[in-house]
């Protein structure tokens, strides 16, 4: 393990709001309840964010006023699902250098409520548009199709991660699968929205906020929210894989982020005990287990097929539902799971004796080439 | 198959794009190319290596692969409800780059990772020109 020091970023202060479609909630509310409980978490109190990342992809103006803080800078940051490990990266520099002692990650949205409805399925890259090629389901069907072409990988196997992942959400209260399992069958049946992809391998967007508090380990120790080392973070951008011509053989360009998120660290995939993958859409487990080398290239599909990552297998992976199961949350999702696991919060998916969390996201999707941002965390329990 | 006749400068931030689309009208696929280092791209761009010094826009071969592709179900747009079930395919041009664009003249059961095409411009318009492809073997039917 890395020598800590005390200016290391942690995670002092979790708060989420309730999830779901179509609440009907202003978005700068979301995020001031999220605020809220993420302050109550910690045992912090407003005048103590000296900071303040919005994760939210648009400007913070109002936001500030209408949260009632007062931090030392505003920024907005926005990388798609890579936003939240995106804004944890500058956290951790910011405190490094002694610009802020308290940074809050804020998010909340309401995409199922506000934007006609028609959310982020829909977006558009340029000119691909002119073909039909709307939204990001189109995009991820692309790598699906290659994935498959190239290994093997089935439609079966895709569902399997949807399956495993509805089980876990299943026993969540807070997911919006809760109480549902499904079945392969229930996937197979279920309609065709891309080809490979049908509606189970897809998530929803969903409404609510999300706040993070990060501080340094040193006032960490005064405050009463349970801790969550940040142990390593990387990150890396698939537009190089566009130049290569290889952008449909990886998911994501994950070698250099999860290189430098494991040499921070210092430490290796087999210390890992629960991964949390941005999981957009089902092929994104598949291919991001491979390229974290929990099993071998190609070998995504018959890994998760054989449970591998569900509660008793190699990896328990996206253990709150994921985005698929659970909730969309831009890369939220995965980071909040993540830290819950380490607290042990975990409820009914607990992994049992949970020391160290992988978190990915990916996003910022754009252009005709439609290359994205990853990022990777590593996170540890306790101080 | 037909696409909403939208410009595709519509789509454009700028000009920088024009001299493809207006190709596409004389039916000439052009890509851009770097003079230093002789590597191919679409659309405008600097290279990563040699910059945006010496690139220049020069006719491409029009042939290239299926590299992947998705049969779309959902309607996305309203305007896009009487085109479902459709393909897009990104075809891997025979100089390098890939290209969204729609696979003509083969049934969409019949889309293989592969595939030889060929483009075949789709006017749309009088200022509207779309690039599409077809298999490569049905190169003389039409």
């Amino acid at each position: 393990m890395a020598e800590l020091s005390a200016r290391d970023c942690v995670v002092v202060g979790v708060g989420v709001t309730r999830q779901g479609r179509k609440l009907g909630i202003p978005e700068r509310e979301l995020r001031r309840e999220a605020l809220d409980r993420a302050l109550e978490d910690a045992g912090l109190c407003r005048r103590d964010v000296d900071g303040y990342i919005a994760c939210h992809g648009g400007v913070v103006f109002e936001d500030l006023r209408y949260l009632g803080l007062g931090p030392l800078f505003s920024w907005s940051l926005a990388s798609g699902g890579a936003t939240a490990i995106s804004a944890l990266i500058v956290a951790r520099g910011v405190l490094a250098l002694g610009q802020a002692t308290v940074v809050a990650l804020g998010y909340g949205v309401s995409p199922s409520s506000f934007r006609g409805g028609s959310g982020y399925g829909r977006y558009g890259y340029g000119y691909p548009e002119l073909f039909g090629m709307v939204g990001p389901s189109t995009s991820h069907a692309l790598h699906a199709q290659r994935h498959m072409h190239l290994y093997g990988t089935t439609s079966e196997q895709l569902g399997a991660v949807a399956v495993t992942q509805r089980a876990y959400a299943a026993l969540r209260p807070e997911a919006l699968g809760y109480g549902r399992p499904i079945t392969l069958e229930d996937h197979q049946s279920s309609r065709m929205i891309c080809e490979p992809l049908r509606l189970l391998d897809c998530c929803r967007d969903t409404d609510g906020g999300v706040c993070v508090l990060v501080t340094t380990a040193e006032r960490a120790r005064d405050l009463r929210g349970a801790p969550v080392r940040v142990l390593g973070t990387g990150t890396g951008h698939n537009i190089r894989n566009w130049y290569e011509r290889s952008v449909y053989a990886h998911h994501d360009d994950i070698a250099p982020a999860r290189e430098r998120a494991f040499g921070e660290a210092g430490i290796d995939l087999g210390s890992v005990d629960v991964a949390e993958l941005y999981d957009p859409f089902t092929i994104s487990v598949i291919m991001q287990l491979e390229e974290y080398g929990f099993c071998g290239e190609g070998e995504g599909g018959p890994f998760v097929a054989a449970g591998e990552t569900g509660p008793t297998g190699r990896i328990p992976t996206n253990t709150g539902g994921g985005q698929l199961s659970g909730y969309y949350a831009t890369g939220f999702t995965a980071l909040v799971e993540g830290i819950r696991q380490l607290r042990g919060e975990g409820g009914a998916t607990q992994v049992s004796e949970a020391e160290v969390a992988l978190v990915s996201g990916h996003g910022g999707n754009g252009g005709v080439q439609n290359t994205w941002a990853h990022a990777t965390a590593l996170l540890g329990a306790g101080l | 198959m037909t696409t909403s006749p939208r410009n595709p400068l519509d789509f454009a931030p700028d000009d920088l794009d024009r001299p493809f689309w207006e190709g596409c009208r004389r039916h000439e696929l052009l890509l851009q190319r770097s003079r230093s280092t002789g590597r191919y791209h679409w659309p405008a761009v600097s290279d990563p290596d040699a910059g945006r010094e010496g690139m220049e826009w020069v006719r491409a071969s029009g042939r290239g692969v299926v590299h992947t592709f998705s049969i779309v179900h959902q309607v996305f747009r309203p305007e896009l409800a009487d085109r479902v079930p459709y393909n897009v395919i990104v075809v891997e041009l025979e100089e390098g780059p890939f290209f969204h664009s729609n696979l003509v003249d083969c049934p969409n059961e019949a889309i293989r990772i592969g595939m030889p095409v060929e483009v075949v411009f789709d006017d749309l318009t009088d200022e509207i020109t779309l690039p599409r492809f077809r298999p490569r073997d049905a190169g003389t039917e039409r």
